[in-house]
């Protein structure tokens, strides 16, 4: 689960509750719609997607714009997650759920800046978001 | 020589007494029927004592005087919240102290023998609330905490203890301890200030390997090892040739010695590499097979926790070993291989008669063998020429698995 959220992060995320009615928790800088994993099959088809698979994240790292989505699905049996240390998303760390095969999680950055990420169990898993 | 009672070991220890001590010592040596023992000669001085009106003056004892056949044995107790470290005076086979570690502490030895100390992790509520995780320094003959040094929020990396994942550099300055997670890093601890330094960014990799005041190596996932200087506040990362290929697997307890460089690394089926580090680079030695290849076939396999042992004067190597199936790497072994680490030639394999977890030697010139029975608790220590069985320590805590020693020989 998501950890270190500071007061800042919890009224952000009151406020996003609020205005969009649909994202179940923010962070300083990013916002999650589902708090647990959801199936592959639900990813939209022109998401912005990074897959999991033998044990990197395959596209490692992803520009994208302020406000967008990226979808990380994991291709393999082996758990995986997206994590940050503290201090990259929000004052305090942030760890997502941990993903089985065929399970995806999404993020929505909400602010310009690069962000690298890791896999909890794994620390040798590193990717990174550019949001221009 | 078999200790006889465990609450006997308190009197040598900082807490005891020697009022209690010498009524424990009578007690126990009238219960001895085994011929001579430590008990019985502790009982007949008691006599002799008493029976010469001498009274009773308790104090607290400090140990014998640090030498190369001092050993010390620490209990990960299969993950208790707080453990035990046990010195024993490998010559005679007594305890001669203990020290307290919460989870899984991790023993550290300077090799001059001028102190002692462990890393370590505690919470406020045992198991539970705040953590702590700290370095403390010992006084090696009054066991006394002689610095106790907080390090950063969660640095320690929680793991079986892994002889060489913490480390004192060669001049005895800094304690090196190593961060799983979030990310690879390695920590500094200056025990001259006795403080914290500063986390040191690495690959992935892991173990440390002293090689000067500020130079390092370690292992890594890509099959390399990771140079790693800290020289003057930088950190600079280089890595070496990949040394083995990814199907073959190097066992979690190589052994090495901090006095002449040498990392000896076995792999699962006792393949043989080994490394001379200096501050400039790695040196790799040409690999050899530990085990024939008709042993190999009859499934011989190296096994158990503390594996390997390396004697630096005579430049041999001390392999644990026994015939197992190929996923049973962590299981007790029986047997140990004593080889020229210069030519790979066997020197003797030497039958242990017990279920041996760990092993190591005292790096005297005539050295002895010991062998750690976690499942029994107990340490036998061989003659490591003969393979003969001089001597034992039973009660030593509930899952003893690291042995560790001062390499103060010449």
């Amino acid at each position: 689960m998501n950890s270190g959220i500071s007061r800042r992060s919890v009224l952000t995320g009151l406020g996003l509750a609020v205005i969009g009615a649909s994202r179940v928790f923010a962070q300083d800088r990013i916002s999650v719609l589902h708090e647990k994993p959801v199936p592959a099959s639900d990813v939209p088809a022109d998401a912005i997607t990074v897959e999991i698979d033998k044990m990197k994240y395959q596209t490692p790292e992803v520009t994208i714009e302020a406000g967008d989505t990226v979808y990380w699905i994991n291709r393999e049996v082996m758990p995986h997650n997206v994590a940050f240390k503290e201090g990259i998303v929000a004052e305090g760390a942030f760890r997502g759920e941990m993903l089985t095969k065929d399970q995806a999680y999404a993020i929505t950055f909400t602010e310009a800046g690069s962000f690298d990420y890791f896999c909890t169990p794994h620390p040798f898993m590193r990717g990174k978001v550019i949001v221009g | 020589m078999v200790f006889p009672h465990a609450s006997l070991r308190l009197c040598l220890t900082r807490i005891g007494f020697g009022l209690t001590c010498s009524a424990l010592s009578l007690g126990v040596a009238l219960a001895q029927t085994d011929g001579a023992s430590e008990g019985q000669r502790a009982a007949a001085e008691a006599a002799a004592a008493l029976a010469g009106g001498e009274a009773d003056e308790p104090v607290i004892l400090k140990t014998p005087a640090v030498d190369t056949r001092r050993v010390y044995v620490q209990d990960p107790a299969h993950f208790a919240a707080v453990t035990q470290q046990f010195i024993i005076d490998g010559s005679t086979g007594r305890v001669i102290g203990m020290t307290d570690g919460g989870f899984l502490a991790h023993p550290l030895a300077a090799e001059d023998g001028s102190f002692f100390a462990q890393v370590s992790s505690v919470w406020s509520r045992i198991a539970r609330g705040d953590r702590t995780d700290y370095v403390e320094v010992f006084d090696p003959e009054t066991l006394l905490p002689t610095a106790d040094i907080e390090l950063p929020e969660d640095a320690r990396f929680l793991i079986g203890t892994y002889q060489w994942m913490n480390a004192l550099t060669p001049d005895n300055k800094k304690v090196l301890f190593y961060q799983f997670s979030p990310a690879p890093a390695v920590g500094v601890v200056d025990l001259e200030a006795k403080q914290f330094e500063r986390m040191l960014d690495v690959p992935d990799c892991y173990q440390i390997f002293p090689a000067s005041p500020t130079v390092f190596y370690m292992n890594c996932r890509d099959g390399s090892l990771a140079r790693v200087d800290f020289a003057n506040g930088e950190t600079s990362v280089t890595n070496t040739q990949v040394f083995h290929a990814e199907e073959e697997l190097l066992i979690n307890h190589p052994a090495y010695s901090l006095r002449s460089g040498r990392l000896v690394w076995p792999t699962y089926t006792g393949k043989i590499y080994q490394m001379d580090l200096t501050e400039e680079a790695a040196g790799f030695r040409e690999p050899f097979e530990a085990l024939t290849e008709a042993e190999r076939a009859d499934n011989w396999r190296p096994g158990g926790w503390q594996q390997t042992a390396y004697h630096r004067q005579s430049d041999r190597i001390y392999l644990l070993v026994d015939q197992r199936d190929q996923w049973r790497h962590k299981t007790a072994s029986r047997f140990v291989l004593v080889i020229n680490a210069e030519t790979g030639e066997r020197i003797n394999k030497i039958a242990l008669g017990q279920e041996i977890d760990s092993i190591n030697v005292s790096q005297d010139a005539e050295p002895l063998l010991y062998a750690l029975s976690a499942g029994t608790q107990t340490l036998h220590i061989y003659d490591a020429d003969s393979g003969e069985e001089l001597r034992s320590v039973n009660q030593l805590g509930r899952g003893p698995q690291i042995i560790m020693t001062h390499d103060m020989g010449s």
